[in-house]
């Protein structure tokens, strides 16, 4: 076993004579050393192997063949692109062959197109075939509830309190006088004669001034229902585009289908409440 | 530590911009060198041609990297120092150490040595690269640059990241490493016969 002298000799650096003067007093350090020698010779004997003008030729062709990491960036761009020429790409693929950065690189910029059109997974479909009902199914509820069938619904409960409309003197009356023992009601029959005169002026006045108005009331009455009636069910007009407008001079207008009111009384009464 | 000069850091630059005239000048300067390392780790011709074409297309691609903070050639080295490596370890995978080539043992010889002396000198060598391919790689690299391509400690130890003691003494070892497998194989031979053992003292191994 080497005391490793010529080690520590060799490593600091120390003249060749100090390490020949150790071995003359350290056999086995002698022995190493002679070794050392004779391998060192080997090598020493040897030549470097010479290359050959075709691999010098194959190198000084090497910027042809690839291109560098900055330069891979530009030709990036030109292959998301499409547009990247046949000896750029093969130069580009020859550099990402071997750098794994520009590599993974030009592996995301690629992804970039799937990412935007992504392919539907199995259950999408299944899933947009429920959606599709569940919106059918609410849109019925809606409409029942849509701007025209809740301006139906006014019209008809207009209707239901003009009808309901009773001359209020008269129910105080009767539901009055129902309850009222015998006396009470002679002191009520003893006032009443003293003003009876003045509430039956009154009632008359009132009774007239009601049937007026019931006059007016029936006539827009009836407008509300034949307009409640065209709002629910009217169906949706026929395109007619080539169908030539007749107007006055061809004879009557092209007549809004499913009002089935009287003329007049439309043109009168219908316009005003259609444009709600 | 000595630092790459201008000159190269000016070379690089010229590459980088595409002038021809600079890559020739770049590859005249380490093509030798870089494909005499690659032959002593693969110890084959076409595999070091293919070796050096490899490193010298990473060095173009790399060439944006050098800052010159140190010699142009350890930068060099530094760059093909893995892909020597993964190289020399398939051909230890592949066994093809164990029996170096006559064709590649002579391409290292001079070739003005009398037919006695070459054929003594063509043994020994084919036995330091069969005792080379047994020792560690660390220690392997390390005589391969200095002993067989004659880099100077400093270049070695930028190239390798290692303090200039650290390759001295790496290298030490790798030396004495491969000296012991020497003997070892020839103490073997010496116990095959004594018709070995003649025939060995006859060639001057021992």
């Amino acid at each position: 076993m080497s005391c490793r002298e010529l080690e520590r000799l060799f490593v600091s650096g120390a003249p060749e004579a100090d390490s020949a003067r150790h071995r003359q007093t350290c056999a086995e350090c002698e022995r190493l050393g002679a070794e050392l020698d004779r391998t060192l010779s080997v090598a020493a004997a040897l030549r470097p192997p010479a290359w050959s003008p075709a691999l010098r030729h194959a190198l000084l062709d090497v910027p042809r063949s690839t291109v560098s990491c900055e330069g891979a960036d530009a030709l990036l761009a030109t292959l998301v692109e499409g547009e990247i020429a046949p000896e750029d790409a093969a130069r580009l693929s020859s550099h990402l062959s071997r750098c794994g950065a520009c590599s993974e690189a030009a592996a995301t910029l690629q992804s970039m197109r799937s990412l935007a059109a992504p392919e539907a997974p199995p259950w999408l479909a299944a899933r947009l075939a429920g959606a599709h009902r569940e919106k059918k199914k609410r849109s019925l509820w809606r409409s029942a509830f849509s701007g025209r069938m809740v301006v139906a619904y006014a019209y008809a409960a207009a209707l239901i309190v003009m009808l309901l409309g009773l001359n209020p003197t008269a129910v105080v009356r009767r539901a009055g006088f129902a309850g009222l023992g015998e006396s009470t009601r002679n002191a009520v029959t003893v006032a009443e004669s003293s003003i009876g005169d003045r509430l039956g002026a009154l009632q008359e006045k009132a009774i007239r001034t009601l049937a007026v108005w019931r006059g007016h009331i029936g006539g827009y009455g009836r407008a509300a229902v034949s307009n409640a009636f065209a709002l629910v069910w009217r169906p949706e007009p026929k395109k007619t585009p080539n169908r030539p407008r007749l107007g006055k001079d061809g004879g009557a207008a092209a007549t809004p289908v499913g009002i089935d009111v009287a003329a007049g009384r439309r043109e009168e009464l219908s316009a005003p409440f259609l444009r709600v | 530590m000595s630092t790459g000069n201008g000159d190269e850091k000016e070379l690089v630059a010229r590459c980088r911009r595409g002038d021809d005239d600079a890559w020739r000048d770049l590859v005249d300067r380490f093509g030798q060198r870089v494909y005499g390392i690659a032959y002593h780790f693969t110890l084959k011709r076409e595999d070091a041609e293919e070796l050096s074409q490899e490193i010298f297309l990473k060095i173009f691609e790399n060439l944006d990297r050098y800052d010159g903070g140190f010699p142009l050639v350890a930068w060099v080295l530094s760059l093909s120092r893995n892909l020597c490596i993964d190289r020399y370890r398939r051909r230890k995978r592949e066994n093809s150490f164990r029996f170096v080539s006559d064709d590649a043992v002579t391409a290292l010889l001079k070739s003005e040595d009398d037919p006695a002396t070459l054929a003594l000198r063509k043994e020994r060598t084919r036995m330091l690269f069969s005792a080379l391919a047994e020792v560690p790689e660390d220690l392997a690299e390390i005589l391969i640059l200095r002993d067989l391509n004659g880099l100077a400690y400093d270049e070695i130890g930028q190239a390798l990241e290692l303090p200039e003691g650290t390759v001295k003494s790496r290298l030490f070892r790798a030396r004495a490493e491969v000296a012991k497998k020497i003997r070892a194989r020839h103490e073997s031979r010496s116990v095959g016969g004594p018709l070995a053992s003649i025939a060995m003292a006859a060639a001057g191994l021992v």
